[in-house]
């Protein structure tokens, strides 16, 4: 290779530092927010000068932090499965279709991906006042499905695009009709690629605040919009138990989505 | 001919100016073995996609005994096939791909058993029935795809170029393979390839295809000794093509150095006369003995000793370089390089297009 890695001399120690550097920059807020999580102290004091789980205690007593919990979770288990199979869908059509404009569309589908999220939410924002979906558990399972879409949709199509369609033909000569043979065989070969998109369909939409805020009413808030509106008011040691809690999840997950990756078939 | 089994009737595909296949017309008795050989593009898999239902026909019609098929979506045409690329289903196990076509038929599961059984006897893989497709070679996965599509006693079984990625060997073994399979279930095959051994080997009758259309249809004696046209003369064997003028009075034929060759078979020349395009097998010559007419005068530049025949190259008087393959009692006083030759053929033999 032209850029050796063992070959680079002293440079090598220097870009050891830089990548050390960047890790720690990546995960050290991290550290402390789990770290101040468990600490005493009320005013977040780092280093804690003790441990306690106070923290969660309060969080897990206040019936407010626990409906967000369930709003959130309810919400991003509905966008996945509802992105997951809109994904599918699409993904089909963009893997298997013969179509002008496919590249377009293609394009328009990931657009949620790359467009300002504000821009996204102040649209959606006018867009729902007069469906009056503000607000709404199903106002915000459409906005959160938008943004998790372009996810599911690339997920799934790279398995349908390394899926030879000659498997399905062989189902469908076998006797199982198209739809059949899509369920019975075809699914179950890229449901690696059908679990990403779900995971990371979840994902998009647990952790989501920007549209959420605009969506979110008194009683219907989720977990990122409660942290926001808890913080503008006071700095209490429950966000970092509440944080850890949501960094705890989204880690997990990821550490389900590479254990799905790796059993992939090649 | 028995009366036909299946009827290929004057199939023609286009995909907008492009003509993939035109004209095809063939009749296949049960139990037979016919083999659609041809180039690449050729238009083999095109019909028997046709057959198989994946694509609708342009024009003609596919008859299996008697009754059109083309209505009959491909999940109800009960037909068998192996493709060129692997297609076991990757999450199910060797025995549950084969169950998977009577599992669809919804069959008793004693009676799948039974047959799955059976149909891995058959391609001789009883003992890896719980492996995964990912852990057989490619050779095991198309004797598994062989089984699986044989699973549900299919009329007819199409295979698609089926052991094209697999290396010569392997390719020779699973053929006796397909050869005694074949023989045991008395299945009608309809097998594709642009291997003209594989075909030779093992085919009842082959269909040459070139550019779309069937060029010749017959057995592989037919295609090699009586080759219909140029292209297939080409296509299976070695040939030398030389030039020559036909001379109609005489029925002969004279080559650049004068050589005249009378007697030759004229039967796919045109009405004129003049410049034709006349063909000698490698293996047709003969070294000249004395008498014999034509004779061909030439010099060796290449030989090879390969045992069962010498092979040489010889330059003739016009500058032109024949192959010829001279069997071992011909060769009883060795053949130098650089030496001066005289060949002869039998006319009967030449081909004139
Ligand atoms: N979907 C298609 N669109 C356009 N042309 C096609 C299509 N499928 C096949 N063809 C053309 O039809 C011809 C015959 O193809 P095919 O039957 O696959 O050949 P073979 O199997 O003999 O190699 C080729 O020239 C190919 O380019
Ligand atoms: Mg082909």
């Amino acid at each position: 290779m032209l850029l050796d890695f063992n070959r680079l001399g002293g440079l090598r120690v220097a870009l050891s530092a830089i990548a050390f550097l960047v890790g720690a920059f990546l995960l050290l807020p991290i550290v402390v927010i789990v770290l101040l999580s468990f600490g005493s102290s009320r005013y977040l004091q780092f280093p804690p000068p003790a441990w306690t789980l106070r923290w969660y205690e309060e969080l897990f007593d206040n019936p407010d932090w626990l409906a967000s919990f369930a709003t959130s979770f309810e919400i991003a288990v509905v966008v996945a499965v509802a992105a997951t199979l809109l994904g599918l869908m699409a993904s089909f059509g963009l893997a298997r279709g013969r179509f002008p404009g496919k590249e377009a569309l293609r394009a328009l589908f990931l657009t949620p991906m790359v467009m300002p999220v504000v821009v996204l939410a102040v649209a959606l924002y006018a867009f729902f006042l007069r469906l009056q979906l503000n607000g709404t558990f199903v106002g915000f399972v459409i906005a959160h499905t938008i943004i998790a879409l372009p996810f599911a949709i690339i997920s799934i199509s790279n398995a349908l695009e390394g899926f030879d369609k000659s498997i399905e033909d062989a189902a469908v000569l076998c006797g199982a009709s198209p739809l059949e043979a899509k369920l019975r065989v075809t699914l179950p070969a890229i449901r690696s690629g059908l679990f990403g998109a779900a995971i990371f369909s979840f994902l998009a939409s647990w952790d989501e605040v920007v549209v959420a805020i605009f969506m979110a009413s008194p009683d219907l808030q989720t977990l990122p919009v409660r942290i926001f509106s808890t913080l503008q008011q006071d700095l209490s040691p429950v966000i970092a138990a509440v944080s850890s809690i949501l960094v705890a999840l989204t880690v997990l997950l990821m550490a389900v989505a590479a254990i799905f990756r790796r059993g992939k078939p090649a | 001919m028995t009366r036909p089994f299946l009827s290929i009737r004057n199939i023609e595909k286009t995909y907008g100016r492009v003509v993939a296949v035109q004209d095809v017309s063939l009749d296949i008795a049960q139990g037979e073995f016919v083999t659609f050989l041809g180039p690449s593009g050729s238009g083999k898999s095109t019909t028997l996609y046709a057959i198989a239902g994946f694509l609708q026909p342009t024009r003609g019609d596919v008859l299996l005994g008697g009754k059109s098929l083309l209505s009959v979506p491909s999940n109800k045409r009960n037909i068998g096939m192996v493709f060129q690329r692997y297609t076991l289903f990757p999450h199910l196990s060797v025995a549950d791909n084969v169950a998977f076509p009577l599992r669809v038929r919804r069959q008793p599961k004693a009676e799948i058993d039974a047959k799955v059984a059976a149909m891995l006897k058959l391609v001789r893989l009883e003992t890896m029935a719980d492996r995964m497709p990912a852990q057989m070679s490619g050779g095991q996965q198309q004797r598994v795809a062989l089984a699986r599509a044989l699973a549900y006693d299919p009329p007819i079984l199409l295979m698609d170029e089926p052991l094209s990625a697999l290396d010569k060997k392997l390719r020779e073994e699973i053929q006796i393979e397909i050869k005694r399979i074949h023989n045991e279930t008395g299945v009608t095959i309809l097998y594709v390839t642009h291997d003209q051994e594989e075909a030779l080997r093992l085919s009842d009758r082959i269909a040459l295809f070139n550019a779309g259309r069937i060029e010749q249809l017959g057995t592989g004696h037919d295609l090699y000794e009586k080759p219909a046209s140029r292209f297939v003369a080409g296509f299976i064997g070695n040939s030398n093509f030389l030039h020559g003028k036909l001379s109609r009075s005489d029925r002969s034929i004279t080559l650049p150095d004068g050589t005249a060759i009378q007697g030759v078979a004229l039967d796919k020349v045109g009405p004129g006369q003049g410049d034709v395009s006349i063909m000698i097998r490698p293996d047709h010559f003969r070294l000249h003995n004395g008498e014999a007419a034509p004779r061909l005068v030439g010099t060796v530049t290449d030989t090879t000793y390969l045992g069962e025949y010498t092979q040489l190259t010889v330059l003739t008087a016009w500058g032109g370089a024949l192959s010829v393959r001279l069997p071992p009692d011909d060769r009883a006083s060795p053949v130098e390089k650089g030496q001066s030759i005289a060949l002869t053929c039998a006319p009967l033999d030449v081909r004139a297009f």
